[in-house]
């Protein structure tokens, strides 16, 4: 998920909101100064930061998916504002409204508080922290050996991150959707905001939540119940699985470093501090990025987001790494191809999207993206003899497109303009259509647009409603989910084909979709035969 | 599946305004999306949230409660401030959309 920025929109909200602010001047300008340090006595806004917006904005106050909070980026800001937008929340984005949940004092307490406090050095989460945190929910011994509900293959699941409206709380869930039938089948309370779901690729039963804040739960499949989690950071959505199912390796935003988990127990292997020289030459400690286990070999790649750096790390011995340098400027996401030996990675600040031999360990060449690509996951497919790998780009700029490059001779066959910005690509081997959100912070948010595989045109327009991102075929090919979103609160269900909507499946604020069938396929729009054995 | 359901809402409310102004079903559900489902969601709020549920309430019932805290009979520091530039025909759409709603 890319980070949020902040715009409200232009309609009947901004004379509501200065209405707001005119009524409350007057307030303020009396009050706010003489009184703020008396009424904010006995409220902990330390406390209440990390309880209420650490999980978006960051527990160092750095920002996370949402804008950094601290008093050098709210420098100026007009505190009456700052309250305004914790009290209505800020619409067309994640923020969601505090009035009523917070009192006016703590709302006064945190506008202080975040306005005072600097950026805070990155706390740390050692490996002792990590197994401190381990929790077990249930004896998995006693769990039964078949699934507990009826579904033909486990790969039909879906799991959707419902994020909840707060990004914490009640609503805040993985909930897994027979994609057959359109119906829940479970789901997984996760305390804060799912983030990534993650399938053992070896034993189906297992799947892997990650949330806003580090938690990894390892569920099981058959009883849909969390059996046990651990928290492997503060923040930071990076999460692999080891193609034999044996590791897990997730990375932090805060702090930064990247642990190594036996995907049985959960406990931590081996923590990895991230630093290197960036591609400018300076020494930097790095925010993780993505984290992917392989069908090629047994490793990991990680991608060091400000160091510009690609770790391979051999699962043997004392998991020995490899460093890829110079791969590019704020390295994000990626995606594999040919079965799973090269890997496409993003680097929003170069807006250029770096293949790597994952084999040779190296860089084999450096392509055009659009602005800020961010790949989400990535697409490929392969049409009339060619590999085609999908590429979408999150930034503002004139000229929005989805790139298309030919993965086998790496070279950008198309850029094709889109509405706006693009978050995330699905595409399915059944499916005719690549579908991508557009996720440009005004109208055109609703929509999805479908590119046809064939002729590399847009070809249809869905208007989804809310905020729709996320699309992901179900395991068969047959359909087409999409999140609603932020203003949505549904998941809809299209035909891959005709594209005629078939289900609405409600749900608070879901995000990103996985299905099982991924584990099939490697990289989605691919066959199955792309993986090796 | 909305669009099914709301053509026959579009027939209903035609046919019940009868000669008077409609509402607008498509520009309540537009605004009701981009507005007020921030707070009160669109069939219901979030969970833990402190906002009443909008969807299937009554319709005079929330056409008064808009009116008066568009007049600030009704004291709220931020319905005042919302519903203060809402016109008339937008408190009408805005009602016969979350009024047929199903919650």
């Amino acid at each position: 998920m890319k980070i949020i920025k902040k715009t409200i929109n232009q309609t009947i909200l901004s004379s509501a909101i200065s209405l707001l602010l005119t009524a409350s001047n007057l307030y303020a300008a009396d009050h706010e100064a003489k009184d703020t340090q008396k009424a904010h006595e006995g409220v902990n806004a330390h406390k209440l930061f990390e309880e209420n917006c650490a999980s978006c904005h960051g527990s160092d106050h750095g920002g996370f998916i949402a804008p950094a909070l601290n008093a050098a980026t709210l420098k100026g800001r007009s505190p009456t504002a700052l309250r305004t937008i914790i009290m209505t929340g800020s619409f067309d984005t994640l923020m969601p409204p505090f009035y009523g949940k917070l009192s006016d004092t703590e709302i006064r307490a945190l506008v202080q508080h975040l306005q005072t406090t600097p950026k805070l050095p990155n706390p740390a989460w050692t490996i002792n922290d990590m197994k401190a945190s381990l929790k077990i929910y249930a004896d998995e011994s006693k769990l039964p050996t078949k699934p507990t509900y009826q579904l033909g293959s486990l790969d039909d699941l879906i799991g959707v991150a419902a994020r909840g409206k707060y990004g914490r709380g009640e609503g805040s869930k993985a909930v897994f959707i027979n994609s057959k039938t359109h119906q829940k089948i479970g789901e997984i309370k996760t305390g804060t905001a799912a983030h990534i779901i993650d399938y053992n690729p070896v034993n189906q039963r297992w799947a892997y939540i990650k949330t806003d804040t580090a938690e990894i739960f390892k569920v099981d499949l058959y009883t849909m119940q969390a059996v046990r989690s651990i928290k492997t950071g503060y923040n930071g959505p990076g999460l692999g699985v080891s193609r034999d199912g044996k590791y897990i390796m997730a990375g932090s935003f805060v702090p930064h470093n990247a642990v190594i988990l036996d995907a049985n127990t959960l406990e931590p292997l081996k923590t990895f501090e991230l630093e290197g020289v960036d591609p400018d030459g300076k020494m930097v400690s790095s925010d993780s990025g993505m984290i992917i286990g392989t069908p090629f070999a047994d490793i990991f790649a990680i991608a060091l987001e400000n160091a510009g750096q690609v770790w391979v790390v051999d699962l043997k011995g004392d998991f020995p790494v490899t460093k890829i340098t110079d791969v590019g400027r704020h390295l994000h996401d990626a995606f594999l191809t040919h079965k799973g030996r090269k890997l496409m990675i993003a680097a929003y600040d170069d807006s250029k999207v770096t293949a790597i031999d994952l084999q040779e360990r190296k860089i084999i060449k450096k392509l055009d993206a659009g602005c800020v690509p961010h790949l989400g996951g990535g697409a490929a497919v392969k049409v009339d003899g060619r590999t085609l790998g999908f590429g979408t780009n999150f930034g503002s700029c004139d000229k929005t497109v989805v790139s298309v490059w030919d993965l086998d001779k790496m070279e950008v066959v198309k850029q094709i303009p889109v509405l706006g910005g693009t978050e995330s690509p699905a595409a399915h081997a059944n499916a005719p259509y690549v579908a991508v959100d557009i996720i440009s912070k005004d109208r055109r948010a609703r929509a999805v647009q479908l590119i046809d595989k064939k002729t590399l045109e847009v070809v249809k327009t869905l208007d989804v409603g809310g905020h729709a991102y996320f699309p992901e075929y179900s395991a068969d090919g047959k359909f087409l989910y999409i999140s609603a979103g932020y203003s949505g609160d549904e998941v809809v269900v299209y035909d891959s084909v005709s594209l005629k909507k078939v289900a609405s499946i409600p749900m608070e604020s879901p995000a990103g979709i996985f299905s099982h069938g991924r584990v099939k396929y490697m990289t989605r729009g691919l066959l199955p035969d792309e993986m090796v054995k | 599946m909305k669009a099914t359901i709301f053509f026959p809402l579009v027939l209903v409310a035609l046919s019940v305004s009868g000669s008077l102004q409609a509402a607008n079903l498509f520009a309540g559900q537009d605004r009701a999306a981009n507005v007020c489902a921030q707070c009160h969601g669109i069939h219901k709020p979030a969970a833990g949230a402190p906002f009443p549920s909008l969807a299937g309430r009554d319709a005079a019932y929330l056409k008064e409660a808009l009116k008066q805290y568009r007049s600030k009979k009704r004291v709220s520091e931020i319905m005042n401030a919302i519903a203060g530039s809402l016109r008339d025909n937008d408190i009408d759409d805005l009602v016969a959309y979350y009024s047929k709603l199903k919650p």
